[in-house]
């Protein structure tokens, strides 16, 4: 296969490993070490890309991450999509797809939006598509303008992996501040972590032919690589970007091709004591008419081609630069033989410098680029002296441009220090900085190689900016963005329309958003903004720099977290018992795995939940409740913090007996529910709701470490110390005396509200009798180590009477019935207790508790409450979805409330509900209505209790 | 290339929660325990017993599980002094060992503490994450030893199957 633009000789590329690859449907041939772009360009590829808003053909720009143009979508198994192709290294087999065009960048029918062009000025569709509304029109247009698509299936094979770093230093970029850099600070015993982005290290050294103590400066690369490989105290990685620099110097570091075969990239977290920022510079743009067009390329990259991987963009280069760069390109371009037909260089006065290197260049001064002849491929630039004399067409396949230079300043300012102007340089520099970094090299300014390394010899760097060319003979569109199609009469149109600020600007343009981030363009438009309102650069400012600084897949952000540990999950012991047996498992509050029901084959949810919940009301029921929070509270002033915690009174309770409470926030709403025991005269046991476990935990620990650190009160957590059946229904006393215990299980000994030590079923055990059920239960607590076999004992002994196992969905129909409350149903971050019934748990005989002051001040302003109260569909087979609306008479009006659940009750067999509605109390016998979408439904209020008013079950 | 790691899910060990002021607990549990250690987030150990300083007046006892018995009839954890609290805990934690050359690539996936021996010494021992929970850490002898709340025992399992391509044994 011929390779027709490839240098017989030459770059860094192995040409005894040739590597196939497809490019749109077409195969082709590279070698190892190529990029894709590379690649491209040595078999002739020009037009690789059309233009995100226009369509118009683009070839490669750039060489590296800056490459603005040529963005691909990734096929097989590396799918991806929008990467530059500059970034992504050819291997065997790659195949890939340029985005944006149909049927390919050469012939695209989206080409025609380049005819509408002129109806399409930045911030088109802010002023058109209105009516009869935008969305109507947005997805066509994001089609027409859109980039590729994710990949539709997740990577065939591999995985991705994150983890963490802490590094003394960590140095981004391996180019020749860095590895100066690292080489400091490794040989000063630091912990270094060195990242790059590119393949190999040396940064521009790679793509230049400069040297450092009179040899070649890849010798000197190659040394420092070497001597830093046999550090043991130094991370060297290549192909990996710091992309981000966040708070407290943690800098996230993208890793691709890590040398573990299953990682597809490797995302790091380094935490650095110092951060060294030695991410070199980007060459900018020049803006001019035609400047995008296919073969017009940064003059840095051009160089990159020809010296790096052994490529001639072209035959007959032309130059357009304001500064020294170019010069040495130009002289490396024609040591590899391309023709280089001119140099236009708009300064009136070249340095002698640069002169030199190029004595045999036709050099012609205070001269622009105007316009390009070309529509597919460069044949010519207009070559406009600035005095004003006649412009005429130097013909080249190739315009190498340079507009000057920016440090990499992204990581420097995402960690929010601050940049300053440059004149001399005509860049932003950093200026102060926030977190414990600096900036070194051509990120610092220092744009030679001889301000860097000792030795060093380059060319001196002077420019004189031309933030665009401005003369009567310019020809064709002059883009400030390449990648979003930016114009400067866009950015003029912005300025028209009072976008003043930079940052409007951006906004309104788009300019300098996207997968480059702006890298080669957004001083141009800065630069046209300070022109066009005739003011100094420095007094424009900059945008945001965020990260990341190049894109990054999320699957490398994610790590490990997909598949079975996309979520956390957390088991009991009898997690697995659960699903052998048939349980439909889901999570049911704190990430606890819970059985929500156990259906028979062929059996359907809503006749479990029957089965279950007549068990429970019939016979016996058993469920496995470990997951309840549960604290340990030992101390002199425990009673006295329950007191203050809890709006009810719990000091006064004896040895081994309990009490239902509510906790109340600072501003006197339900925090949670539970139940507190004491143990003896300072130990305490508080059981919490499930899902509330750790926020009371948290709650009490900082109220002891903040309000109260004098008072004496330890939290131990023991949710997990204690798991437990409970077993509950008319037989749960049978069940425990068939397990055997030495406890006396009498109602007398062993009242409702109590808690007992004993042995259960030859297990240590901790009992309590408390009911979430309504029925008589026996809360049997042992040791996860013993819950297996103490619930297939339970199952065992509880045969004879029918015992089966109770889902989450069965415990909620069985506490609707009840009325008791739910944390997330009627407990929904509004109501007090007063709203749901339960006046009698503000305790009236403490002088103070938590939350009391909020809820009396807010009571005392008379407003209407929303109240609990059970609800009957007046059709007893009508369930109410929960959540619905509940509207005066049913009218399209604002709510007056909700129905917080609604079951199919077992004992009334019909429907039941819960509801908060406005003055609910004080409406008992009246008729609410629900309001759906199609539909109303009338319903009688009541009382919130459905079964056993009196509680005698529960206390039996 | 899977890491060169040796995946161990641990089984009980017996594990006690001290809380209280130090002469308190000293007083109390006289030569039952080992000295307790001078600096936060170390350990000491002596007579088959570890005592790990977590946090403020707040250290954890652990030892082998066939002591569990005699830890607690010495302790006494339900006749202590108000002054000091001692609760078992040893069904609390899952334990996992994580040991072998590649140990500390596995420990950078799994936990976000700096565990470089010149920061995380062989005595040292605190309370961090892995894989997002709150995780006591230590190390051990080829590696590190790390506990989650035993609810989270099979997810940290899966989890580290996951990094390693490789199930615990």
């Amino acid at each position: 296969m011929r390779l027709s633009s490839r240098l017989t000789t030459g770059g860094r590329i192995n040409r005894d490993r040739p590597l196939r690859f497809r490019f749109n449907g077409k195969d082709y041939q590279g070698f190892d070490g190529d990029t894709l772009a590379s690649a491209l360009m040595a078999n002739g590829v020009r037009v690789t890309a059309r233009s995100f808003k226009y369509h118009r053909p683009r070839g490669i720009v750039g060489h590296g991450p800056e490459e603005p143009a040529t963005l691909v979508q990734l096929e097989g198994e590396d799918a991806a999509g929008n990467c530059p192709a500059t970034a992504v290294l050819l291997r065997e087999g790659l195949s890939a797809r340029s985005v944006n065009c149909w049927p390919s960048p050469g012939f695209d029918l989206g080409g025609v939006a380049q005819v509408l062009a002129r109806f399409l000025p930045a911030g088109f569709y802010y002023k058109t598509f209105k009516w009869p509304g935008w969305h109507l029109f947005e997805p066509s247009i994001r089609k027409a303008a859109g980039l590729a698509p994710a990949p539709a299936q997740p990577p065939s094979s591999g995985h991705f992996e994150a983890r963490r770093a802490h590094a003394d230093v960590l140095i981004a970029g391996a180019g020749p501040a860095g590895l100066q850099a690292a080489l400091e600070a490794g040989r000063a015993g630091k912990r270094v972590f060195l990242a790059d982005e590119g393949s190999e290290a040396g940064g521009s050294l790679l793509n230049r032919t400069l040297s450092i103590g009179g040899r070649p400066a890849l010798d000197w690369v190659a040394n420092a690589v070497a001597e830093l490989c046999g550090m043991e105290n130094v991370t060297h990685l290549q192909n990996a970007t710091v992309w981000a620099y966040r708070e407290h110097n943690l800098l996230m570091v993208n890793e691709r091709c890590p040398e573990q075969d299953s990682i597809l990239e490797r995302s790091w977290r380094v935490r650095a004591g110092e951060v060294v920022i030695a991410t070199g510079a980007s060459e900018r743009a020049m803006v001019f008419g035609g400047n995008d067009r296919p073969g017009v390329m940064l003059a840095a990259s051009v160089q990159a081609y020809v010296n790096r991987w052994g490529v001639a963009p072209g035959k007959r280069v032309a130059l357009f630069t304001n500064n020294n760069s170019a010069y040495a390109v130009a002289a490396d371009l024609a040591a590899a033989g391309l023709i280089v037909t001119a140099i236009l260089d708009s300064r009136r006065h070249i340095p002698q410098a640069a002169l030199d290197l190029v004595p045999d260049l036709p050099v012609h001064p205070a001269t622009v680029a105007a316009g390009i002849f070309g529509h597919k491929r460069v044949r010519a630039v207009l070559a406009a002296p600035l005095s004003g004399d006649l412009a005429k067409w130097i013909r080249c396949d190739v315009l190498a441009h340079s507009g000057g230079w920016n440090p990499t300043v992204h990581l420097w300012s995402q960690s929010r220090s601050s940049l300053r102007y440059d004149e001399d340089l005509a860049a932003f520099l950093p200026d102060s900085a926030v977190q414990n970094c600096r900036a070194v090299g051509a990120a610092a300014g220092d744009l030679t190689l001889d301000r860097i390394v000792a030795g060093g010899a380059d060319l001196p760097y002077a420019i004189e900016p031309l933030w665009r060319v401005d003369v009567p003979v310019q020809r064709g569109r002059a883009f400030l963005d390449i990648q979003n199609d930016v114009l400067v009469s866009d950015v003029h149109l912005a300025l028209r329309e009072g976008y003043a600020n930079i940052e409007h600007v951006k906004r309104y343009t788009t300019g300098g958003m996207g997968v480059d981030q702006g890298k080669t363009g957004n001083i141009n438009i800065i630069g046209t903004v300070a022109m066009q309102q005739g003011v100094p650069i420095e007094q424009i400012g900059t945008t945001t720099f965020r990260s990341p600084y190049t894109p990054v897949s999320f699957g490398a952000i994610a790590g490990l977290r997909e598949g079975t540990v996309l979520l956390p999950y957390r088991h009991t012991p009898v997690t697995q018992w659960n699903v052998d047996n048939g349980a439909v498992m889901y999570e049911a509050g704190a990430r606890w795995q819970r059985p929500g029901y156990f259906p028979k084959p062929g059996e359907s949810l809503q006749e479990a939940v029957n089965r279950e919940c007549r068990a429970v009301r019939e016979a016996v029921g058993v469920y496995d409740g470990s997951p309840l929070g549960t604290f340990e509270l030992k101390g002199r002033d425990v009673p006295r913090f329950l007191d203050f915690i809890y709006s009810n009174v719990m000091s006064s309770l004896k040895p081994g007996e309990g009490r239902y409470g509510l906790m109340l926030s600072d501003d006197g709403l339900i925090l949670d529910d539970g139940v507190a025991f004491r143990l003896d005269d300072h130990r305490w046991l508080l059981s919490t709701s499930t899902g509330h476990a750790d926020v009371v935990n948290q709650h009490m620990e900082k109220l002891l470490q903040t309000e109260f650190a004098d008072w004496h009160a330890m939290i131990t957590t023991v949710t997990s110390q204690w798991n437990n059946a409970t077993i509950c229904g008319p037989h749960a006393r049978d069940v425990m005396q068939a397990l055997g215990t030495d406890i006396d299980l009498s109602p007398q000994a062993f009242p409702f509200m109590s808690i007992r030590d004993g042995m259960v079923a030859g297990f240590p055990a901790r009992v309590a009798r408390v009911s979430f059920t309504g029925e008589l239960s026996y809360e049997v607590n042992v040791a996860p180590r013993h819950l297996m076999a103490l619930w297939n004992k339970v199952m065992e002994a509880g045969a004879p009477f029918a015992i089966l196992p109770v889902g989450s969905e069965s415990n909620h129909v069985l506490r609707v019935e009840k009325g008791f409350l739910s944390l997330g149903h009627e407990v929904d971050g509004t109501v007090d207790a007063y709203d749901l019934g339960m006046g009698w748990v503000m305790s009236k005989t403490k002088p103070d508790y938590l939350g009391k002051r909020a809820v009396m001040l807010r009571r005392a302003g008379g407003a209407t409450r929303r109240e609990l109260v059970g609800i009957l569909p007046q059709d007893p087979n009508r369930q109410i979805p929960e959540g619905a609306p509940l509207t005066p008479a049913g009218c399209k009006e604002a709510t007056e409330g909700l129905v917080t659940a609604c079951v199919w009750s077992v004992v009334n067999q019909r429907w039941v509900g819960l509801a908060l509605l406005e003055n609910g109390h004080a409406r008992q016998g009246e008729t609410a209505h629900v309001r759906l979408q199609d539909e109303v439904i009338p319903v009688s209020i009541t009382k919130p209790v459905f079964h056993d008013p009196d509680g005698t079950r529960l206390r039996s | 290339m899977r890491y060169d790691v040796t995946l161990q899910r641990c089984g009980l060990s017996a594990v006690f929660d001290l809380k209280g002021a130090a002469d308190a607990l000293r007083n109390w549990a006289g030569d039952m325990l080992p000295p307790l250690p001078d600096h936060p987030n170390t350990r000491t150990g002596g007579g088959g017993v570890e005592l790990y300083h977590i946090g403020r007046k707040h250290w954890l006892a652990r030892a082998p599980l066939a002591q569990e018995e005699v830890l607690e009839a010495q302790l006494k954890p339900d006749a202590c002094p108000a002054e000091i609290s001692i609760v078992r805990v040893s069904d609390t934690l899952s334990f996992f060992r994580i040991t072998g050359p590649d140990a500390s690539q596995v420990m950078a996936i799994a936990c976000p503490l700096d565990l470089h021996e010149t920061v995380f010494g062989a005595d040292a021992v605190t309370y961090s994450e892995l894989f997002g929970l709150k995780a006591l850490v230590l190390r051990c002898e080829g590696g590190f030893e790390c506990a989650v709340e035993q609810s989270f025992g099979d997810m940290v399992e899966d989890y580290l199957t996951l990094s390693c391509r490789q199930k615990p044994v």
